[in-house]
């Protein structure tokens, strides 16, 4: 039997191999694990610094693709963080119009129609504020446009949608103004050549030896009814003696070419319903601010009284605005 | 000049199969290189170079996995064998031919390393076999018409017509 199949190994030299590989495979297959290991230590040696390469290969691939994730989300981060800055901002600056809204002195009794700046062509000067508020949400000409800093303008144009303001740094502008503390009366005008500027403000017709001190603020006086009586217009710039008239330079309060947001002066608080559940609420909130958590009025200065600056309650009696 | 190619493309087989092949996959399943070069080894070389070819390379991708040295030997080397075997019966140089022994012989190294892997466990055996098996013998043998390809432009014609390579 061995003999025959000896014979048949050494005729057939095919099989011999083949049944000697297949012993052989069997005899690794039932080695002692720790032969096992040895063995493919040894058998792995020429093939590790492929693995490696390809391990190395991998990372590459790996840093490359995080690389382009990791570019693409800062890209996105960064476009997030322009955008919160900017709804920062916005936050800020409506909060800052709110408040002024909210604090607006009773008496005036102003009806304030928030609008947005949307152009303001002009060639050299800021001749023109466009704002996205027209006929079809109240807005008429000469009506008086202000920010929390002071005024603005007045309505020229309105069509159904937009309307066209003219701010007091054009030209052509005109405003009869008082000096708050001494109530000496004027016109402001625009001259060209100013001092460090295409234009300068200068009050016109107050007589020599007025009472009016550098750093005087100037409100509106109310006269020709246009624009309501005590908005701020700017302060007292510098001052020249002449032998009828002073000659005294304006610093105006808004800066008009960073101006966003605005409010049109539409009516009288006493033409409008009360305010409405919102609005209230929005108070309340208001009220609620760290000024008021510490003990003071919004808008009043630090370290005054809670009542000291306190308004009267409001009364929805109409005001006539042409009182002065 | 045969020895040294077969030698070469084992060698070539054995670092890709350890390295990229899984790279390379296909619905899970990935291609079988060494049966690949053991089927043209046989074809080319004769039985006995193939075996021995077979064996040297399963050692090598037995070292990969320790716990089963000599399963890969085993199941390469009866590849080998019945592949040298067959060759005799079939037209050579028949690109289908080529291919379906590619798909046998795929399956054959399957059902072998398999059947030991799974020896405990035949129901996964099975599902294996149907499941990654099947693809993966026809995605191997789908190589075969890639070397069918470049024997023909190559002018190899032991595999793709004629007596000289």
């Amino acid at each position: 039997m061995l003999s025959q199949l000896a014979r048949l190994f050494r005729g057939n030299r095919e099989l011999s191999t083949f049944a000697i590989c297949v012993a052989l495979s069997f005899t690794l297959m039932a080695l002692p694990p720790s032969a096992k290991d040895a063995l493919a230590h040894v058998l792995g040696t020429p093939l590790r610094p492929f693995k490696n390469l390809k391990t190395k290969g991998d990372e590459l691939v790996g840093v490359r693709d995080e690389n382009y994730t990791l570019r693409r989300l800062a890209a996105r981060l960064m476009d997030e963080k322009r955008a919160l800055i900017e709804y920062k901002h916005e936050n800020n600056r409506l909060r800052e119009l709110m408040a002024f809204l909210v604090s607006f002195p009773e008496e005036e009794h102003l009806a304030l129609l928030p609008a947005k700046v949307i152009g303001m062509p002009g060639v050299r000067t800021i001749e023109t504020i466009e704002i996205d508020r027209g006929s079809l949400d109240g807005v008429a000409a000469g009506r008086a446009v202000l920010v929390p800093e002071g005024l603005v303008g007045k309505v020229v144009r309105v069509q159904a949608d937009r309307a066209q303001v003219e701010p007091l740094a054009s030209a052509s502008s005109a405003v009869s103004v008082t000096i708050e503390r001494s109530r000496v009366r004027g016109v402001v005008k625009a001259r060209y050549g100013g001092p460090g500027g295409l234009l300068s403000w200068e009050i016109d017709y107050v007589p020599a030896r007025s009472d009016v001190l550098l750093g005087d603020l100037v409100v509106t006086s109310g006269l020709g009814g246009v624009f309501p009586p005590g908005l701020t217009v700017g302060t007292v710039q510098s001052l020249e003696e002449g032998p009828l008239t002073m000659r005294v330079r304006l610093d105006l309060a808004v800066d008009f070419s960073t101006v966003e947001q605005v409010f049109v002066v539409t009516g009288t608080r006493a033409s409008l319903p009360g305010r409405s559940e919102a609005e209230e609420r929005l108070l309340r909130e208001l009220e609620r601010t760290p000024e008021a958590e510490q003990g003071t009025e919004p808008g009043a200065p630090p370290g005054t009284p809670p009542d000291a600056e306190a308004e009267p309650p409001l009364e929805e009696t109409p005001v006539n605005e042409e009182t002065e | 000049m045969r020895g040294g190619t077969f030698a070469a493309l084992a060698a070539l087989a054995v670092i890709l199969d350890a390295t990229v092949a899984s790279e390379i996959t296909i619905l899970g399943a990935r291609p079988d290189l060494l049966v690949l070069v053991i089927v043209y080894g046989s074809l080319l070389m004769g039985g006995r170079a193939a075996i021995a070819g077979a064996f040297i390379m399963g050692i090598f991708a037995d070292s990969q996995m320790p716990e089963y040295l000599g399963l890969n030997t085993l199941a390469l080397t009866v590849v080998a064998y019945a592949t040298a075997g067959v060759w005799d019966h079939l037209v050579k140089t028949n690109v289908m031919v080529q291919c379906a022994v590619i798909l046998v012989a795929t399956l054959l190294r399957d059902f072998i390393y398999y059947l030991i892997y799974y020896r405990n466990h035949m129901d996964m055996f099975f599902d294996f076999l149907l499941r990654h098996g099947i693809i993966g013998a026809a995605y191997t043998a789908a190589f075969g018409v890639l070397v069918y390809a470049v024997a023909r432009l190559r002018g190899w014609r032991v595999i793709a017509g004629g007596n000289q390579w």
